[in-house]
Formats: C-alpha cells, structure tokens, sequence
C-alpha cells in the first residue's frame, strides 16, 4: 500500500504519549485541524492528523521527506482539499476553495520554489495582481520599506528580481505575503537554498513576525533552526503527527528519533520488502571485494552552479569493488550535483574522478558508460529515458548501433535482445514494444537497471534514490538487483534520502551536508540516530 | 474500455480527417468563388485547366510540388529532432544563389558528365546547409530559438538576392545597355536540370524524381536507421539522449543543415530547373508553403508528398482561375490557408479526445 514506510508502525501510542495535541490544544488557536487525512489513490499522504496554530508562535513542523509536510502546508493554503476532518480559522470553520481563497482569509504561504517575474523589478513583483488601475509605486515603495525595517528584510525596492541572490528574492516572497497582513504565514522549507547568514536573518524575521502576533508555520530538516526559533515543534512521520514538544532545545533527541523512526524499526521490517531480498553474508561480499583497482575514487570535486553557489564542495570518497556505499543526506545537499558529475552531464568546477584507472572528470557520457560506469539517475523520466520511445528503445538506447547493419536498425535483433533481458529482470509488461511512460516506476526502473546493469566491463553503479515512489515488491527487485552487479565485484554508490535504506543496503555510510561529506559511518542501526542528526547539521 | 477504444483514432482516422479537412475548405472556397460574382462553371474549369488540363499545367503543377515536398522533407527531418525549421524560404534563396553563381562560373558549363548540373546543385545544398546549420550552430551556442534565427535569416537571405541582381560586381548580368534588368545572366543550358520528357510542352524536371527519391529515403532514414533513431531521441528528451552517448549539439547542427540542404536544393531545382536566370524575390513564399506542407504533414513522410501534390495543384490552378475567370488567386492562398486550420484544428480535436 504504501511505499517504503509503515505508517501503523511509525507511530506507536507510546510515541505521542501526554503531548499529542489534544482538543483543548485549539482553544484560543488562530488556526486547528482535527482528524484530518489525504489520500492520492490509494497512498495515505495524512492519516489523522490534528495540529493547532497559536498566534505570537513559530511552530516548526520537522519530517523526513515524503513525511506529508507539503501536503500538509498546501492543504492549509487551499491547494489540496482534505478527504477526512476538519480546520477551523479563527474558531470558525474553514474550507478554502483554493489559494486565493486562503489568502483572502489571512493565510499566506512561502513555496520551496518562488513565484517572482525575474524580468520585474522587486516593488513591480510586490504589485503584481494586487493593484488596479492606477500604479502606485511610491506608495508600495514606501510601504515595504516599513516591512523591511519591521523585519529586518533588507531590500532595494527598484533592483530587478533577476540579479538578486536567492536569500534576497526570498525575502520579496517574505514581503510579498506580508503586505497581506497574514494571520498565519507558512514558509514550506524555506532555507533549503540558503546560506547560513542568510539562515539567520530569516530565523531572526521569523521570530520578528510571530512577535506581531502572527502564528508562523515553518518546515523544516535542520535542527539548529528549530532551537533557535522555535516555540513549539511537530513531528511528522509517514502523514502522521507522531509527537509535538514546546521546549524544542532540550527534546532534539527525541524529536530527530521520532523522525527517522528510531525505537519502532529495526533494520530490514523498515523498508518492507527488504527483507525479501537476503543480505550478502559478509563473507562472499569480501570475496567480491576484489584487492585490484578502486570502482570509483572521487578525488576533492567541486561544483558551483550557474549563480556561483558551490554546491559540491571538495568531496572525496572511494568505493571498492563488490561494496556498497550509502550517501545519506536530505536532498538539496549536493546529490543531485553529483550525479550529474558521475553521469557526465556536469562537470567539476575543481578535483577530478576516476573508475578503475581510467580518469573520467572531463569525459563525455558516452567515454564514461565505456569506461564501465552505469548510472540510475534520480529523475529517471529527465536522464534516463524518454517517456514516449518503447519499452525496447529504452532497454537498448545506448547500443542500438550494435542492432546496426549500415545504418539501419535490425528490429528483430532489437526485440529478441529486449526481451531477453526483460525476461531475466523480470519486467512485467504487455510486451517490448509498448510505451515506456506507460509502465509502472517499478517496471521503469527495472528497464533502466536492465540497461545500465548489463553493459559489458561494468565497474561501477551508481543508484540514486533508486526506489523512489516504487512499490513494496519492485524494492526488493530492485535492491536485489543491485546486490547481485555487487557480487559481479561492481561497486555501487547509493544516494538516498531515507536513512532506514541506505543502512539496509550499505556497507558503510557517508553524510552529506550542504555539498560536503560530512562524516563516514558504519551501516549499523546502532549509529542510526547520529547519522540523522548529521543529516539534519549536527556537528559530528 | 471498449467505448475508448472507439474513440481512439485508427489509421484509417488519420488520413481520413485530413481529408475532410480539405474537403471543407475546398467547399468554403467554392462559397467565396461565387460571393466574388463570378462564375462557378467558369472558374472550376479555369481551375482544373490550369492545375491539369493539359501535360503543360500537370508539369507545371509537378515542378511546384517537388519544391513544396523537398522544403517540407527537410522540416520533418528538423522536427524529428524537436527543432522547427521556418527558414525554408531563405535556405531556396541561398540555394538559388549558389546556383546561378556556380553555373556562371567559366567552365562549368563545359564540364562532362552532367557534372555541368551536378555541381551547382551540389553548390546549392551547401549553401542552404550552411544557412541552416548556422541557425543551428547558434541554438547549441547561445540558445537562439532557432524559429526566431531561422526565420531572421530567411529575410537576410532574401535581401542577399536583391544585392546579387542589383550589382553588377556580384550577379547581374552585364551592363550592355540603359536598359539592363536587375537579374543574372542566364545559366549555360547545359547547367539546367534535364526535363523528363524531354520536351518544353510537358517541362517537368528530373527534380520530381530526385524528390520522390529522396523521400524514399528519408521515409527508411527515419523509421529504420540509427540516425532516425538518434534524431527521435534528441526530439524527445535531450538530456537523457545525453547520457545515451548521442552528441546531441551536433544532431542539432546537422539535423537544420539536412533540412536547409534539402530548401537548397530547392532552389536550385526553381532556378536549374524553371527560372533559368536569378531576379529579386525568386523563391516568391515557396519556402513558407513549403514549410505549411512540413507541419501539415504531422511528422510523416507520406504527408508531405500528398501535401506537397495539393499544394502544387491548387497554386497552378488559382493562377489560370485569375486570369481566365477573373478569380483573384489571392482566394487560392485562402483555401490554403482554410486547409491548415482545418487540419490543425482536426488534429487538436482529434489529440484531446482520448484524453
């Protein structure tokens, strides 16, 4: 039913104990919701959800990803409508038709991703869509400057939104809802993309709003955020609220526990299905591990992106033949980056990279997939397939000159090799010549590891979030999969953002934090609550 | 399941909505024929003599098609690739350029074995490649949309013509007297495309069979061969044909020089194969109809030759209907017109409803 996670398990009746957010919580609260629940098909993205809302407040809502915490935010913002419960505004009750509607009742929300015309000037984004008429720009001029100063947002409000930094055009989303007076104002992950000063001047705003009475919303992974401003934080695992504490400083241990989940899993019932694949005894993993060249030696690799954010920074790591190395981190820390670098479609701004002794840092992709290397991308629909080809092109679109005889294409070969390995991979679908697009994510990804699992000479895999949004039985598929090019002596990178994976599949783990690697661990349950908080910016 | 397979549009539904689509506009064309005043009888019979009454109007009507069809070959081709090649006009202009400058180079002319052809129309598909593939070049090097760049350089490539005929130091033909034109010389007769027939009462040239040809071709090209495949790729997701190890830039680049070669050779064919002697606005809209041709024909090869044969027809009927019924041919280019709609219109009808 659901994917990766066990929602009954997650939330044991001792976990929320005296401090789940009873009825009488949402006395006098600006903003409550009882019972609440959201189902897409037949996924429970929140299940029973009750949260209270007091103005004067930061309340931080802290989750893994996938937890629910958007969905939660959107549904207060209009976007989503519940499929069970109720929210009242004010004490009265509350069904907002959608985001205008919301934002009409006083309830403003700031995205992950801005909403700004980068081409507008900063007051001429501050208007748009809320003037008629006339256009009076001093006058907004003039009263964001008052915002500003109430704030402490510092902005020019005739600087063109395309040359402002990314902290700078969040604080035009900032201003922007705050011109509306907001009773309660929600920032979903709002400093996912900033830099630590710039962190700062948004707690320090935050603290500023709730002070004017507002009751502040605030998403989020890190937990140096949360003792900093927070008045009171909830605990989202798997759509539900699995604890709420008002003295965040000193419960962090038991918040980031309640996060990943800590005292109701052990290894392997985490990610149901695992446990169908056996894990390697640690004896024919060492015979695998061959004593000749590294799979992969990542050697002080940066990257800076178009704005010039680094975002890797001088990250070095080594896998071995016939091992599995985890990449634990919250996304948006520098994953993405690297894969693109191991897929060739980046290059490094500085370091340089191997696969076994062949030097790949300034290889095109298709040096680097000859070099031995396979790649399951993050995005599979943007990196490794197209959507609209068959299920056969997609399997073969790296080797179809070797289905070539001058020139043309041997369909029959095409097919004949397309279904063997759908076959052996055991993808279930109509037949190879169907649209990829329309397979299950399971079936996809098995065609992608098909394809990438199967090239000759292959030294090195790299799987990231390889099974993302895939069902029960396709994760193990896919994990066995992954286990068996292991025994083959290929070594595998694994970049996933759920913790409770890597330490079922790894060997040892590797944190990533803002760009860098932070810390390398055992794949041990014992270290799991220190993983997790270095994910979250722990010093280790 | 049933009751949305009904709905789900066949073969058969394909071909047939073009069809009707022209249908239509055929008859919303008659309408305007008869609101002009004048007379149906006489204009449809001006019509059918002028588009084939007689070997003359079908080698004329054939000559125009093969134009029509090479442009929109190339489209497709570019649009295989994801990319909208609207330059088909100033690729003919190149192509006719060459040509002429080719042919009248000394010595051509005396060249053996149809080299004498050969060449300038080899001339002519470089020249329209490399006006092509520039719009190409600058898409993979600064992300110029390449509908914009295409187009841009289709009116470059336009006014370049007029610079050729109007100085005597490029093209036009030598200053005998007051009285000189703006045009070239004429190409040596042994530079012209070879007629069919051999004959100048049915003066179809080899440029219908190098189309059909070439059609052929790139009908196997894009279904069977590993380019097609490539350029299907590139079309669909770039980033992921990346990774596939297809050099996507360079598919790029070469996908609008096949489809600007393609509008060269086009313009040779017009001028080799009709014109004979290069003046100001020669490739005359051929490029746009050709380009109406290419997306009418929704990606298939099959669709640009009936297009191109439609087009073809109704351009050399609409001009005997002017001037034996008293028609403005400008009513032709309406019916064209009708017919794309229609068809577009048929084609998002027929997009959506599955859905």
């Amino acid at each position: 039913m659901t994917v990766g996670i066990a929602p009954e398990a997650a939330a044991p009746a001792g976990m929320t104990g005296g401090r789940a957010p009873e009825g009488d919580m949402s006395v006098g609260a600006r903003f409550a919701m009882q019972g609440v629940g959201k189902r897409f098909g037949s996924f429970d993205a929140l299940a029973d959800v009750s949260i209270a809302f007091h103005g004067g407040e930061v309340h931080c809502l802290l989750g893994e990803n996938g937890a629910g915490k958007s969905t939660l935010c959107n549904m207060i913002f209009g976007v989503h409508r519940p499929s069970a419960g109720s929210m009242q505004l004010e004490g009265a009750a509350y069904a907002p038709d959608g985001p205008r509607d919301a934002l009409e009742q006083g309830i403003a929300m700031v995205h992950q991703h801005f909403s700004l015309v980068n081409e507008l000037t900063v007051v001429d984004n501050l208007l748009l869509g809320r003037t008629l008429g006339r256009v009076d720009r001093t006058a907004y001029a003039a009263r964001m400057a008052e915002l500003s100063e109430l704030y402490g947002l510092a902005l020019e409000p005739y600087r063109t939104v395309g040359d402002l930094s990314i902290g700078e055009r969040q604080r035009v989303e900032i201003v922007k809802c705050l011109m509306l007076e907001p009773t309660l104002l929600i920032l979903d992950e709002p400093t996912a993309v900033l830099l630590p000063d710039e962190i700062k001047a948004l707690m320090e705003t935050c603290s500023r709003v709730a002070a004017q009475g507002t009751a502040v919303v605030l998403v989020t992974h890190k937990l140096a955020e949360i003792k900093q401003v927070a008045h009171r934080v909830s605990v989202l695992r798997a759509g539900r609220i699995v604890t709420t504490s008002d003295n965040a400083a000193d419960d962090i241990d038991r918040l980031v526990g309640a996060m990943i989940g800590r005292d109701a899993l052990a290894e392997g019932e985490a990610i149901p299905g695992l446990s169908a694949a056996p894990r390697q005894s640690a004896k024919s993993r060492a015979a695998a591990q061959a004593t000749g060249d590294l799979a992969l030696m990542v050697d002080g690799v940066s990257f800076a992106d178009a704005t010039g954010a680094k975002r890797l920074d001088n990250v070095t790591l080594t896998v071995r033949p016939g091992e599995i190395v985890g990449i634990a981190g919250v996304e948006g820390n520098g994953q993405s980056e690297l894969g693109a670098i191991l897929a060739g479609l980046a290059r490094p701004s500085a370091g340089r990279w191997f696969a076994g002794n062949s030097e790949l840092t300034q290889a095109s992709p298709k040096q680097i997939t000859a070099a031995g290397v396979g790649i399951v991308p993050e995005d599979r629909h943007l990196v490794a397939a197209a959507d609209d080809m068959t299920l056969a092109e997609t399997i073969l679109n790296n080797r179809m000159r070797l289905h070539a005889r001058f020139g043309l294409i041997d369909r029959r070969s095409v097919t004949r090799e397309a279904e063997g390995l759908i076959d052996r991979f055991d993808i279930r679908t109509a037949g190879s010549d169907v649209r990829f697009g329309s397979l299950s994510g399971g079936n996809q990804q098995k065609a992608v590891l098909a394809r990438e699992l199967t090239m000759p000479g292959l030294r090195f895999l790299l799987a990231a979030q390889p099974t993302r949004g895939l069902d029960v039985g396709a994760v193990a598929a896919v994990y066995g999969l992954i286990r068996d090019a292991c025994t083959q002596g290929a070594g595998v990178l694994l970049i996933s953002s759920e913790l409770d994976e890597i330490l079922a599949v790894a060997d040892r783990v590797l944190v990533i934090y803002r760009g860098g690697i932070v810390n390398e661990r055992p794949a041990d349950p014992a270290h799991k609550e220190a993983i997790g908080a270095m994910m979250a910016g722990q010093k280790p | 399941m049933t009751a949305r397979s009904l709905k789900m549009p066949g073969a058969h539904m394909s071909a047939l909505i073009p069809l009707l689509a022209v249908l239509a506009a055929f008859a919303v064309g008659l309408l305007l024929i008869v609101a002009t005043g004048a007379s149906l009888g006489q204009a449809l019979s001006a019509f059918s003599q002028g588009a084939f009454g007689s070997s003359y109007a079908i080698s004329v009507s054939l000559n125009r098609a093969t134009v029509y069809a090479l442009v929109g070959i190339g489209f497709v081709l570019s649009a295989r690739a994801g990319l909208t090649n609207v330059g088909g006009e100033g690729q003919i202009a190149m192509g006719g350029i060459a040509a002429t400058a080719v042919a009248l180079q000394p010595g051509i002319a005396d060249l053996p074995l149809g080299l004498a052809v050969i060449i300038p129309v080899l001339a002519a598909c470089l020249a329209g490649g490399l006006w092509g593939g520039l719009a190409g070049f600058l898409k993979v090097r600064a992300g110029t949309n390449e509908v914009i760049s295409t187009l841009l350089l289709s009116f470059i490539a336009i006014w370049l013509v007029y610079w050729c005929v109007q100085s005597v130091d490029l093209l036009r033909q030598p200053m005998s007297s007051g009285t000189t034109l703006p045009e070239s010389s004429t190409v040596p007769e042994s530079t012209m495309l070879p007629l069919l027939t051999g004959s100048y009462a049915s003066p179809v040239t080899v440029g219908v069979v190098i189309a059909v040809v070439l059609a052929l071709v790139a009908a196997v090209v894009l279904s069977r061969s590993t380019f097609g495949f490539d350029l299907r790729f590139v079309g669909l997701n770039p980033v992921a044909a990346a990774r596939a190890g297809i050099p996507v830039e360079r598919m790029t680049i070469l996908a609008l020089f096949l489809a600007g070669a393609l509008g060269g050779l086009a313009g040779a064919a017009m001028l080799l194969g009709e014109q004979h002697s290069l003046k100001t606005g020669f490739s005359s809209g051929y490029g746009f109809d050709g380009l109406v041709v290419g997306l009418l024909a929704r990606g298939r090869i099959s669709g640009v030759i009936a297009g191109a044969l439609l087009f073809g027809f109704l351009r050399s009927g609409g001009i005997t209907m002017e001037m034996a019924a008293g028609v403005p041919t400008a009513l032709v280019q309406v019916v064209q017109g009708l017919i794309v709609v229609a068809i577009a219109g048929a084609a998002y009808w027929m997009d959506r409803r599955p859905g």
